[in-house]
């Protein structure tokens, strides 16, 4: 019984390592609306550069659906979106051809490191 | 399953070299050659050798000492150093580095932006992955310099007080390692060139570990920044908060909500301020916008608690109630 009880405050304890010091009852801490606020821009970024025509062409090129990607990228967790988010900044704007390549490669790379797709397994 | 991996590999290595990592020619040179200086080094630079593996400790009080909080290796050793793996992770350099009251600001991940801070005056702690050397494996070193014409970049690294390494080797040992940079910024400094989302993250670090201080000047010198962004005056107005200066927070939640009609969190925030303040009916307008907006958001069990808080006050608002904030904008 004191065993379980002990537990149960060690639980608490922990629970209250992650929220920040300052942050009072009712507020929401900056720390928070950042993070939410960060989400939102990482996916921001991502679906813009899902929306370039080019970049939908060669999804179905390769015979992905490209709205079934914009989907998945949604169901990345927020670290696997900031590194999708950054590769992403990375390419040129102007968008060549073979920048836009390397874009569809990254997603789908991406997607298939964190096990949402499998589209290189189906290359022989 | 393991061709399917190959098959990954290679693709990973095709989709690597169109991204361009794999160039030929000058290296450093940037896409525009007015943009930065060709050749910075900064001298001044402290350094500490490593022991043994402890490139870590070494690297990380190079940066420290350099934004002016004064430490040795050694002391560093107990707070980033896994003994076991005989390294150091890179959450416990940004952990330590915050805990200084320094804002770790962890870099874009272009050589752009690594350049940037050098050319601004600021040592880069890095993270390599090298394949072989005395160190094989991760290594974390500190760029103190480069060079455009000669192509190199100068290094504070490992033994080494000063390393001029060819920029093609540094920067595929760099980008091996997912080009991890990170600066220790003064509170109310600025990166070169700061990309907010990064900057706001470091000073709310600072925030949620108790340095009031040096959250206080980061969110100050975020506002003269992003003058237009509303997280800089939500955490101005979050520390109010915390200092107990109601009326002060109220109007830091009013003006983040002046520039964010739509954010969800300043609205939660103010609600529960007006509330302390005597202002229930206002508080009460707050919240109903606060909870539509956030509705399917990350914040909206925060907005549910704020709006029971609320909803159980019967009294009417004193005298004096401050002004309602912002409509939210309806979507077009």
């Amino acid at each position: 019984m004191f065993k379980r009880f002990l537990v149960q405050v060690f639980c608490v304890a922990l629970l209250n390592l992650g929220s920040p010091l300052v942050a009072q009852a009712g507020l929401i801490g900056t720390l928070q609306a950042v993070e939410a606020g960060t989400r939102a821009h990482d996916l921001a970024a991502v679906n813009a550069a899902l929306a370039r025509d080019q970049v939908r062409e060669q999804f179905v090129a390769l015979g992905v659906d490209p709205a079934e990607v914009e989907s998945r990228v949604a169901a990345l967790t927020d670290s696997e979106l900031r590194m999708l988010a950054g590769k992403v900044a990375e390419a040129p704007a102007g968008a060549s051809a073979l920048a836009v390549i390397g874009i569809v490669f990254l997603v789908l790379l991406i997607l298939e490191a964190v096990g949402v797709i499998d589209i290189f397994k189906k290359f022989p | 399953m393991r061709t399917g991996r190959a098959a990954g590999m290679a693709a990973s290595a095709a989709a690597l070299a169109l991204a361009g990592c794999v160039a030929h020619g000058p290296q450093l040179a940037p896409a525009d050659p007015d943009a930065l200086a060709s050749r910075v080094e900064l001298v001044a630079t402290p350094f500490f050798p490593q022991r043994d593996y402890q490139c870590g400790p070494a690297a990380l009080a190079t940066v420290l000492a350099a934004a002016g909080v004064p430490v040795q290796a050694d002391d560093l050793v107990a707070e980033v150093y896994l003994p076991a793996r005989r390294g150091s992770l890179q959450a416990e350099m940004v952990a330590a580095t915050r805990s200084r009251g320094l804002l770790p600001y962890v870099v874009p991940p272009s050589k752009q932006s690594l350049l940037e801070q050098v050319a601004a005056g600021r040592p880069v702690l890095v993270l390599q992955k090298t394949g072989a050397g005395p160190w094989p494996g991760w290594h974390y070193a500190v760029v103190v310099g480069f060079d455009t014409l000669a192509d190199q970049v100068i290094l504070r690294s490992g033994t080494r007080a000063r390393l001029e390494m060819p920029a093609a080797r540094f920067l595929a040992t760099w980008d091996r390692a997912d080009r991890w940079a990170l600066i220790a910024v003064a509170p109310g400094e600025m990166p070169a060139n700061p990309d907010f989302a990064r900057y706001m993250q470091a000073a709310a670090g600072l925030e949620s570990i108790g340095r009031i201080e040096a959250a206080t000047l980061a969110y100050e010198a975020a506002a003269r920044e992003w003058p237009t962004e509303a997280l800089p005056q939500l955490g101005l107005a979050n520390l109010a908060h915390a200092r107990g200066d109601l009326a002060g927070a109220e109007r830091g939640f009013r003006a983040a909500i002046e520039r964010a009609p739509g954010d969800a969190a300043a609205r939660n925030n103010r609600a529960a301020v007006l509330l302390d303040l005597g202002c229930p009916a206002a508080a009460r307008r707050e919240i109903d916008t606060a909870a539509a907006l956030a509705d399917g958001g990350p914040h909206v069990a925060a907005v549910a608690a704020t709006r029971r808080e609320i909803e159980a006050a019967t009294a009417p608002d004193r005298a004096g109630c401050p002004p309602d904030s912002a409509p939210a904008h309806s979507p077009p």
